[in-house]
């Protein structure tokens, strides 16, 4: 009775502590947002849609973010963190229309060739997707030795 | 395999802070930037080109270089036909720096000529597609482009040949007067020498005239050429031929039947 009791009050401690170090993650996260989004504010001032596309991408980054450190200690953790790092690279892929983005305003047509920056982030990205997938394997292996020993 | 894990995790993150704040600094960068486009000019060329100058400056205080800079103008008429196209090109504009260059672009009257004779005597629209390119910090390419019109103004708009008065010269012939008044419509003065040929009904020649003009800019002319024409050839109908010849273009014959 004691020991069970032991035992749900370390559950619980460790639910805080995860609970806790996601909460201090998405605010740093979104204070760098916070702080990038001011540097930031003139192409919202004249691309229309561009404040709101990065809203979207930071909400559901968070969100993954969070979710991934809840369900840290588990497989779930690193299904989450590649989910991240897919997210990222289709969230570029779409919004930055395959690297040239076009714009219209008044009777002014820009257009932008972000190729080369889009380039690197897809591979920043798949070396996280990699990253993502030698911490679970290496988890299944550390899981499988502990069960075997 | 913990340690190449978290390696693999501190440079991903460090090159994932290194491309944002890049990226956000090369673009926040833009906002100091100033491109000032002066009042546009024309000259004429030693040649006889009708030349526009456009002043550009740019005045690059941010925080990174700006390579490729090229501003690219081309005229065109309604139909798509491209009349001229001038492009200015500068390297690298350095940070901090500001610089002034003049963008060219020529026209030659005659060549447009070739196209249609419409430009002489009839005002039109020109359309003219404006490219701006640059790589801000000589890595990310943008280019703006709009397109805009142009009024062409004709520098022989209604251009008319008057009743012709006829003059006793001598036994054999008679000096016909004939008015000549058209409007200068164009951005540049017009000097130089029309010549006509005045034929009867039967196609034989009577005689030829010339007269110097000088026109200014968007202003209207009026003078008469006057021809010793045989009496015997005269005719109640007949034809002119008129050539013009101006250092920007020559052009004829341009037929006006009269009677």
């Amino acid at each position: 009775m004691v020991e069970e009791k032991k035992d749900s009050k370390t559950r619980l401690q460790k639910i805080t502590i995860k609970a806790l170090k996601a909460t201090i993650k998405g605010v740093i996260f979104y204070g760098i947002y916070f702080v990038l989004s001011m540097f930031l504010a003139p192409i919202s001032e004249v691309v229309p849609g561009f404040q709101q596309t990065i809203e979207i991408f930071v909400i559901v980054y968070i969100f993954l973010m969070i979710i991934g450190e809840l369900t840290s200690g588990t497989i779930f953790q690193h299904f989450f963190n590649t989910a991240k790092a897919l997210f990222v690279i289709l969230y570029l892929i779409f919004s930055l229309e395959g690297g040239i983005m076009s714009m219209t305003f008044q009777n002014v047509n820009l257009v932008v060739d972000l190729r080369l920056f889009l380039m690197i982030a897809i591979l920043l990205s798949l070396l996280g997707v990699a990253k993502s997938v030698l911490k679970a394997v290496n988890f299944l292996n550390g899981k499988a030795e502990h069960q075997h020993f | 395999m913990k340690i190449p894990i978290r390696m693999i995790g501190i440079a991903t993150t460090v090159l994932w802070i290194f491309l944002i704040a890049f990226f956000v600094s090369a673009v926040y960068s833009v906002k100091d930037v100033r491109f000032n486009l002066g009042e546009p000019q024309t000259d004429i060329t030693p040649n006889n080109k009708i030349l526009f100058s456009l002043p550009v400056t740019i005045d690059n205080k941010g925080y990174y270089n700006i390579g490729s800079f090229n501003v690219t103008t081309e005229i065109s008429d309604e139909e798509g036909f491209t009349i001229t196209r001038g492009s200015t090109f500068i390297p690298i504009i350095e940070k901090g720096r500001e610089i002034t260059t003049t963008h060219n672009m020529m026209i030659d009257v005659n060549d447009l000529l070739q196209n249609s004779q419409d430009y002489l005597f009839n005002d039109t629209e020109l359309e003219i597609h404006e490219t701006i390119g640059m790589k801000l910090a000589e890595v990310i390419p943008v280019q703006a482009s709009t397109n805009l019109s142009m009024p062409w103004g004709a520098p022989l708009y209604n251009f008319t040949l008057g009743e012709i008065e006829y003059t006793t010269f001598n036994l054999t012939h008679m000096r016909a007067t004939i008015p000549i008044s058209f409007e200068n419509h164009a951005f540049f003065d017009l000097t130089g020498n029309i010549q006509i040929y005045m034929y009867n009904g039967t196609n034989i020649l009577l005689g030829e005239g010339q007269t110097i003009i000088e026109a200014p800019q968007h202003a209207s002319y009026q003078g008469y050429v006057e021809l010793d024409v045989s009496i015997m050839g005269i005719s109640e109908s007949g034809y002119f031929e008129v050539y013009f010849l101006t250092p920007f273009f020559n052009f004829g014959p341009l037929v006006i039947s009269y009677g």
